[in-house]
């Protein structure tokens, strides 16, 4: 077990007042909280802040850690010594800020997890055959997954007693069917896989949220899905029938002739299968041929000698006009 | 394990809703104040609310608390975190344009 700095964990110094450490718990918290900040560590950072806070608020326990810390310094190889809290006197339960619903690390345990233990039995007492709470977690899935459906394992961290009263973290495994046509941001809810209830509540549900992996060319929004669909300029210009991947398979699109930059096709019924089906949108990306050769130059040089193309007409009719005005007095 | 998704129709009443979220009625109805939460039927005994709410609720009551919120700052940070999830999106759909 290593030695945890709470200071350094809170940013603060050794000497730093009472205010000090709840400013910068609350700044961290706002920072760290697992609602607010999508990153994967965002949850054990938010932990470790209210761990740190647990005994960094509380007068009592940061002076017998204070006393403690002394000797070692972080991240060194720690044992408690024996009766290493005699002399203080812990009546601070888990009342403070950051301190529901957690589980601490094992140096916590290890330091003031009877006393914190005991205070929680109290609690808990008062409120009997309470059905448990509800679990929530994420799962990030291939887009495919929710077009085909699947079966996929997640793995959930449940904080657990051990058999000398310590604190470990079990992972728990569970084999989860993705219903075909679910969409991002939806919700699975596993009946009775949340934490057990006290008494014969009966146990919490467990929420997952369902989140995409970015796909390499298909963008989720709802059920419908977006696809920039690169064409050339004759392509678009003269319109005809091209090939396009949708989730069903390739299929042949009709573009029509005159087709501009940034013209979006909607394939009805082509998007993720939910019901109802959502909508594929195609945009076009116009993409130009390389001048690298002499056939693509001459080809361009054509064309320059050829059509009658100003694409700056109207800029320069606008830019002329513009200039005039501000010409008069 | 097969799972249900939640569904978006309004189905459950209030105090299923209570019992599922683990809160009193009174904090449910703030909620409803501030629009965390939408609510079908005119007088409470008919009000049903979907099971998406659930999700909502607790997104709510878990800033409340860790962040000492009131309801009303709860319901701030919701619509806040929507509209940049929206923009995130958006941003996403211009950059693939751009490439």
């Amino acid at each position: 077990m290593e030695f945890r700095d709470y200071y350094a964990l809170l940013g603060v110094e050794k000497s730093a007042t009472q205010d000090e450490i709840k400013r910068a718990y609350r700044k961290l918290a706002r920072k760290y909280h697992p609602d607010l900040n999508k990153d994967a560590d965002a949850e054990a950072k938010f932990k470790e802040i209210g761990e740190a806070n647990e005994v960094l608020s509380d007068p009592e326990k940061r002076a017998a850690y204070d006393q403690l810390g002394k000797a070692y310094s972080p991240g060194q190889d720690f044992q408690p010594p024996p009766d290493w809290d005699a002399g203080f006197e812990f009546s601070g339960g888990p009342q403070n800020e950051g301190a529901q619903e957690q589980n601490f690390s094992e140096f916590f345990e290890n330091l003031f997890g009877d006393a914190y233990r005991q205070q929680r039995a109290t609690d808990a007492s008062a409120r009997f055959n309470a059905r448990g709470q509800n679990h929530h977690a994420k799962i990030l899935i291939d887009l495919e997954d929710a077009i085909n459906g699947a079966r996929r394992t997640i793995v959930l961290q449940i904080p657990e007693l051990t058999q000398s009263g310590h604190l470990a973290v079990r992972d728990r495994k569970l084999e989860v069917t993705i219903p075909k046509g679910v969409r991002e941001g939806q919700h699975i809810r596993l009946k009775g896989q949340g934490a057990p209830g006290p008494g014969d509540g009966g146990s919490g549900d467990l929420y997952i949220e369902i989140t995409f992996k970015t796909h390499p060319f298909y963008q989720a929004e709802g059920s419908d899905l977006h696809l920039e669909l690169p064409v050339t300029p004759w392509e678009s210009a003269l319109g005809g029938k091209i090939k396009v991947p949708t989730p069903g398979g390739v299929v042949d699109l009709n573009i029509p002739a005159g087709s501009k930059q940034g013209r979006k096709l909607r394939l009805k019924g082509r998007g993720i299968p939910a019901k109802p089906p959502g909508d594929l949108y195609v945009t076009l990306q116009i993409v130009l041929p390389p001048a690298d050769n002499a056939k693509a130059r001459k080809l361009y040089q054509t064309m320059a000698r050829e059509l009658d193309f100003n694409p700056r007409e109207d800029l320069l009719r606008k830019a002329g006009k513009h200039d005039r005005a501000r010409a008069r007095p | 394990m097969t799972g249900k998704i939640l569904s978006e129709d309004p189905k459950l009443a209030l105090n299923e809703i209570c019992e599922t979220c683990g809160l009193p009625e009174a904090k449910i109805k703030a909620y409803i104040e501030e629009g965390v939460v939408e609510v079908r039927g005119d007088d409470i005994t008919r009000w049903r609310f979907s099971e998406i709410s659930v999700v909502r609720i607790q997104k709510a009551y878990r800033l409340e608390r860790d962040l000492r919120l009131n309801p009303a700052g709860a319901a701030l940070a919701l619509e806040l975190m929507s509209q940049i999830e929206e923009l995130k999106n958006q941003i996403t759909r211009l950059q693939r344009t751009s490439r």
